[in-house]
């Protein structure tokens, strides 16, 4: 029959799109990806609303047992449910590509993803580049390739969305070494993370790609009914507490007289203060020189 | 009855020129404890008497026992040199006392390693050696690796007073024997002499070679002889040592020297005329009961006097060790030979210093070493765990080369996996006391300054077998370099306790026998087998009877039986470019396995080639020596296993962008691959991983360690198995000294247990062959015991791990030699039965059917076309 690749949307259970939920009904077995994003909600509410048990496959289950997961997919509906769209930020062709070898026929339903969802702070999507990972620094890997894009992406004046990482039941790379499998804690990274990461990696490098005055823009949980951006200069991004997860963070190419217009609203100095938080108090009072 | 105090010895300690830093080393049974007697007695620890008997150095139950050395002892001697005696000494002294500190080594090859800690914190060597049996293997492998540390020998032949009393040689005949002797040591250190050291050969002529019979406490140079006849014939002192020695004849009758013998029939060879001869006369009169001649000899070379009347009660063998003792005391010889020629501290660490320190040779730490300047930067190194009396503790026993170590001292502990700039491997704590060693006794003292041995109470939680200590707060200091043994620990047992309650007493007793021994390892398999890992039978034998009564308090243990440790490697270059995927799918690596050159596994063995190396200067050497590209032997990502093993992985790429991103989870991935390999998770060795290509995901987040690691073992594994795998073993060589009626035996012995023979060799002027053969170490278990059976007890092997051995049957093909060997290992090891198949590793490349690279370009690429506008 049909293996469904559903997006979820963002948010939380209510998300997904009419002819998604029908696709679910009709399955037999229904996974939910739980590691290349998160959904907002517990996979009981999805439980709840679909009226169907949901699988919870982790990265070792697609990456590695992905027959699994198409097995009777021939004969049955399989869904498979992607956090966000299914061919968004993440990536599950190989999955798509698998099937089709064994002859299962694919239907991909979308939805939204925070590749568009970006769109909510006002910063055209036209005017976007490359987007990057900005993932957590340890001590030994410190990959910083993401800087020579936003420095392109910079030169041509578009703006970079920057996706920040998580961590979902990853082996440690210690383990990793030694064959056994020990796994860290989840782990999100925050915008304040993220600032301090892109400023180190610009002092390494110097070469002006972006600084701490560069106009930038904090989102925490797009799509939510507690949906909080923040814009302003790099630095004072990291003093605001977005609250938790997922954050993304835009750089900011240059702005259009509108894009700045609706910026407006989300200045650090305005919400800042109003939305409460000793952090943002702080941050506040750093001056915020909007960079025309 | 000590002739000397502590405190004297903690004085003497200030005098860096006056300290000189030795230990004794030579092959099995040529005398070495016994000579160290000696030396002891002179210094008053025992007394004279039973000098030759007591083996002072010897500590432990069983190595009085066995009559062998097992464990290095130092021991702190204080001596004063009659002025007289340093008539014409040039080098810097303070005053006439001097401090020698004496490290006492193990003969036997299985203690090695010992040998090697030993050699590292002194600064001379005295090479012992056994005037009938001559330079044997164990002789070459200490003096390589005492050169090899900058280590400047002195010799003594040993054992002459079988010459007189059992062989009876006359004395042409003995001054051939000791002559070839002197040559044979001469050739070896030529062999590895190293510039910085200067000729380090030796010669008797120049009093750098003494003659001595260490069981009856007496010795002698040819300065000693020199002296007496000095006077006598009216010349220089220096002038009669060269007369004394080599093709110099004097014909008394004459009254004349020549270098060829004349035919008179009074013409004899300096030597033997005014050397051998008057020994014999004076040894034979003792031994026949002749005192009137005897003490009519003795009166002229005014010996006499120095016999108490008691002694001259004795009768035979007594009288005549007494007499000898007299005459030419033991003590007196060696000491006056090892101050006037082994450096002191302040000497020797000028030119160590260059192959001690790990850091830059300019910095303040290299320059206090230098200087030997004790009021420069503490630098210390911890060459071994000396296990205390209190059961369970352990001095760490070392050397100091820069400043001082005091008791109650803050130090910086700084093991051998420490890297500057981080705080791996590192400790800061307080020393509890510093103690001397003094054979079996220790003494506690305030403070140590550099240029002495030392031994430290309380750190022995933080330093498993070795470590540099600094001062607390120099954290730019370097480590000093880690030793290099010239054994391997390739052969194993696995233990348990026969009470299964008593497992934390074997996991802790383990802890204690690695620290305590400097080479053995104890490691824990994926099974939950407890290994220990030695140089041979002896060692391991040693190891475990250490282990059960003295680290587990006499719980008994199950041993099974050896098992020796093989090596993977590869015969030829990988049929094709292996590729994996990650998990993902979105990262692929491409790359192959192929042999290293010849000998170029054993540079890195030797330390020649090694991951700290300047990358310029290892090109040089890889392009000249093994015909690499140069620019491709820039490109050496790591060695391995453990960073410095010999396997290296090559990036071969070009143009790959972000390859740095992955290097570090390339390298771990090859740090396992190598310990680990695919046919039998033994070690890999020779193995070049080239790293053609590399396909990446566009985002940093997508080839973390978690994609890349699992991804470029398997690749490694699949490299390896397209690559001819074969299984390499560990090889002895085996010196077997026999008469020849019990060569059949030798012969067939070998036969039945896969040895070759290489050499044979007859000893000049004894009835006795010198053997040399491979003989596979899996072979060796009951080897000894065989063979004396084998030719009634005639025959004595001693084995030194010399070299890894290609095996020529395939392991992938079932039922063939090392297939069924890699059952077993991996049987033993509760891995799945057979190894995995290479379709397990490889991924195959899903859209490419038969066209080949060009299409993995057109689909893979535009994850990288980040091109700039």
């Amino acid at each position: 029959m049909v293996f469904y690749i559903i997006g979820l949307g963002l948010s939380d259970e209510r998300d997904i799109t009419v002819k998604g939920l029908e696709a679910v009904k009709r399955s037999e077995r229904v996974y939910l990806e739980a590691y290349t994003s998160l959904l907002l909600v517990p996979k009981e509410n999805l439980e709840g609303f679909y009226g169907k048990e949901v699988i919870v496959a982790d990265r070792e289950m697609v990456e590695m047992e992905a027959d699994k997961i198409l097995e009777g997919a021939a004969e049955r509906d399989v869904s498979f449910l992607v956090v966000g769209d299914p061919f968004g930020a993440t990536t599950h062709t190989d999955l798509e590509l698998r099937a089709r070898s064994q002859g299962i026929p694919v239907r991909v339903v979308h939805n939204a993803s925070i590749m568009n969802a970006v769109g909510a702070t006002g910063l055209q999507l036209y005017r976007f580049g490359e987007a990057v990972s900005i993932v957590f620094f340890t001590d030994t890997w410190r990959p910083d390739s993401f800087y020579d894009r936003i420095a392109a992406n910079r030169r041509a004046g578009l703006h970079t969305l920057c996706l920040l990482d998580i961590k979902v039941k990853e082996p440690s790379l210690e383990s990793l070494a030694r064959g056994r499998k020990v796994y860290e804690p989840p782990r999100f990274m925050s915008v304040a993370t993220a600032v301090q990461q892109l400023l180190e990696v610009e002092e390494r490098r110097g070469k002006g790609a972006y600084g701490p005055e560069t106009l930038a823009v904090g989102v925490a949980r797009v799509g939510s009914e507690s949906q909080r951006i923040v814009a302003g200069p790099l630095a004072a991004l990291a003093d605001v507490d977005f609250g938790p997860p997922l954050h993304s963070l835009v750089i900011a190419g240059e702005t259009h007289p509108i894009e700045q217009e609706y910026l407006k609203q989300f200045m650090v100095d305005k919400v800042g203060l109003a939305a409460a938080g000793a952090a943002a108090d702080a941050a506040g009072s750093g001056g915020v020189a909007v960079p025309q | 009855m000590v002739k000397f105090t502590i405190e004297e010895i903690r004085a003497l300690m200030e005098y860096k020129n006056n300290i000189r830093n030795m230990s004794v080393i030579a092959h099995v049974d040529h005398g070495k404890s016994t000579l160290t007697d000696s030396l002891v007695a002179a210094a008053g620890i025992i007394a004279m008497e039973q000098a030759g008997d007591q083996r002072l150095t010897d500590t432990r139950a069983d190595e009085q026992e066995r009559g062998i050395t097992i464990k290095s002892t130092g021991i702190s001697l204080y001596y004063q040199m009659e002025e007289e005696k340093l008539k014409g000494f040039t080098k810097e002294r303070q005053g006439n006392d001097f401090l020698v500190n004496l490290i006492d080594s193990p003969g036997h090859v299985d203690f090695s390693s010992e040998v090697t800690a030993a050699l590292r914190i002194t600064d001379g060597a005295l090479v012992v050696v056994d005037c009938i049996e001559g330079v044997c293997v164990q002789t070459e492998t200490v003096l390589r690796q005492a050169l090899g540390e900058r280590i400047r020998p002195v010799m003594t032949v040993n054992k002459i007073d079988r010459c007189f009393l059992e062989l009876m040689l006359d004395p042409e005949e003995a001054f051939l024997s000791f002559r070839r002797v002197v040559e044979n040591a001469n050739v070896i250190m030529a062999t590895y002499a190293d510039e910085a050291l200067g000729d380090t050969q030796v010669y008797p002529e120049a009093g750098t070679v003494s003659f001595s019979a260490g069981l009856h406490g007496w010795a002698f140079t040819l300065t000693v002889f020199a002296k007496l006849y000095a006077k006598k014939f009216g010349v220089e002192e220096k002038r009669m040592m060269e007369k004394l020695w080599g093709d110099n004849f004097f014909d008394p009758a004459t009254k004349k020297w020549t270098n060829k013998p004349t035919n008179s029939a009074t013409c004899k060879r300096g030597f033997c005329q005014f050397i051998y001869e008057p020994i014999k006369t004076v040894i034979e009169a003792a031994m026949n009961d002749n005192k009137e001649k005897l003490f009519g000899l003795l009166e002229k070379l005014e010996v006499l006097k120095k016999l108490k009347p008691e002694d001259k009660e004795l009768m035979g063998k007594p009288l005549m060790k007494r007499v000898m003792q007299s005459w030419l005391p033991a003590a007196d010889a060696l000491l006056e030979m090892m101050i006037w020629h082994l450096p002191s501290p302040a000497m020797a660490q000028k030119y160590r210093v260059d192959v001690l320190y790990e850091g830059p040779l300019d910095d303040a730490y290299a320059t206090a070493i230098r200087n030997c300047d004790p009021d420069g930067p503490l630098m210390m190194y911890v060459s071994k765990m000396i296990p205390a009396s209190d059961k369970g503790r352990f001095y760490a026993f070392g050397r100091v080369f820069a400043g001082r170590i005091a008791t109650g001292k803050k130090v910086r502990i700084m093991g051998p996996n420490y890297v500057p700039g981080t705080k791996k491997d590192l400790y800061v704590k307080t020393v509890q006391r510093t103690v001397l060693c003094m054979g079996r006794r220790q003494e506690a003292v305030e403070d140590v300054p550099c240029g002495n041995t030392v031994a430290l109470v309380g750190l022995d939680q933080f330093i498993t077998k070795n470590a540099t200590l600094c001062d607390e707060k120099a954290e730019d200091a370097h480590t000093i370099k880690a030793m290099k043994f010239s054994v391997s620990p390739v052969v194993r047992v696995a233990v348990e306790p026969k009470v299964a309650s008593d497992l934390p007493k074997l996991v802790e007793g383990l802890k204690r026998l690695a620290k305590s021994d400097p080479m053995v390892q104890c490691s824990i398999e994926e099974t939950g087998e407890h290994i220990i890992a030695g140089a041979g039978e002896l060692h391991l034998e040693i190891c475990l009877k250490d282990l059960q009564d003295d680290f587990m308090g006499g719980a008994e243990i199950r041993v099974s039986e050896p098992v020796v440790a093989f090596r993977e490697t590869v015969q030829g270059t990988s049929d094709h470019v292996v590729m994996s995927k990650s998990p993902n799918k979105h990262n692929r690596l491409y790359l192959q396995a192929r042999p290293l050159e010849d000998g170029l596994a054993e540079a890195i063995d030797e330390g020649k080639i090694g991951p700290r190396d300047d990358p310029k200067v290892r090109s040089k050497i890889l392009s000249e020596e093994f015909g690499w590209d140069k620019e491709i032997a820039k490109k050496i990502w790591c060695f391995g296993p453990d960073t410095m093993g010999p396997n290296m992985m090559v990036d071969m790429t070009k143009g790959v962008q972000y390859l740095n991103e992955i290097k570090d989870s390339c390298v771990a991935a090859f740090q396992w691959a190598t310990k680990e390999g695919v046919m039998a998770e033994e070690n890999m060795r020779g193995i070049a991983f080239e790293i053609t290509d590399v396909v990446m995901h566009a985002d940093a987040i997508h080839r973390g360690g978690g994609q890349i690691i699992p991804t470029c073992r398997r690749a490694m594994y699949a490299a390896e198995l397209t690559a001819q795998p074969r299984l390499l073993e560990p090889t002895y060589l085996v010196e077997i000294q026999c008469p020849e009626q019990a060569m059949g035996g030798v012969y067939s012995v070998l036969n039945q247990k896969r040895g070759m023979v290489f050499e044979e060799m007859q000893r000049p002027g004894t009835p006795i062959f010198n053997l040399k053969a491979y003989l596979p170490v899996i072979e060796s278990f009951g080897f000894t015991a065989t063979l004396r059976a084998a030719t009634g007890g005639q025959a004595f092997p001693q084995c030194v791990f010399d070299h890894w051995e290609l095996m020529g049957a395939d392991p992938l093909q079932a039922g063939s030699q090392t297939n069924t060997i890699v059952l077993d290992i991996r049987k033993r090891k509760g891995l799945k039965p057979e190894p995995s198949a290479l379709s397990e590793y490889e991924d195959k490349e899903r859209d490419r059917p038969g066209k080949g690279w060009v299409v993995r370009e057109k689909v893979t690429r535009p994850g990288k076309t980040n091109k700039r506008p």
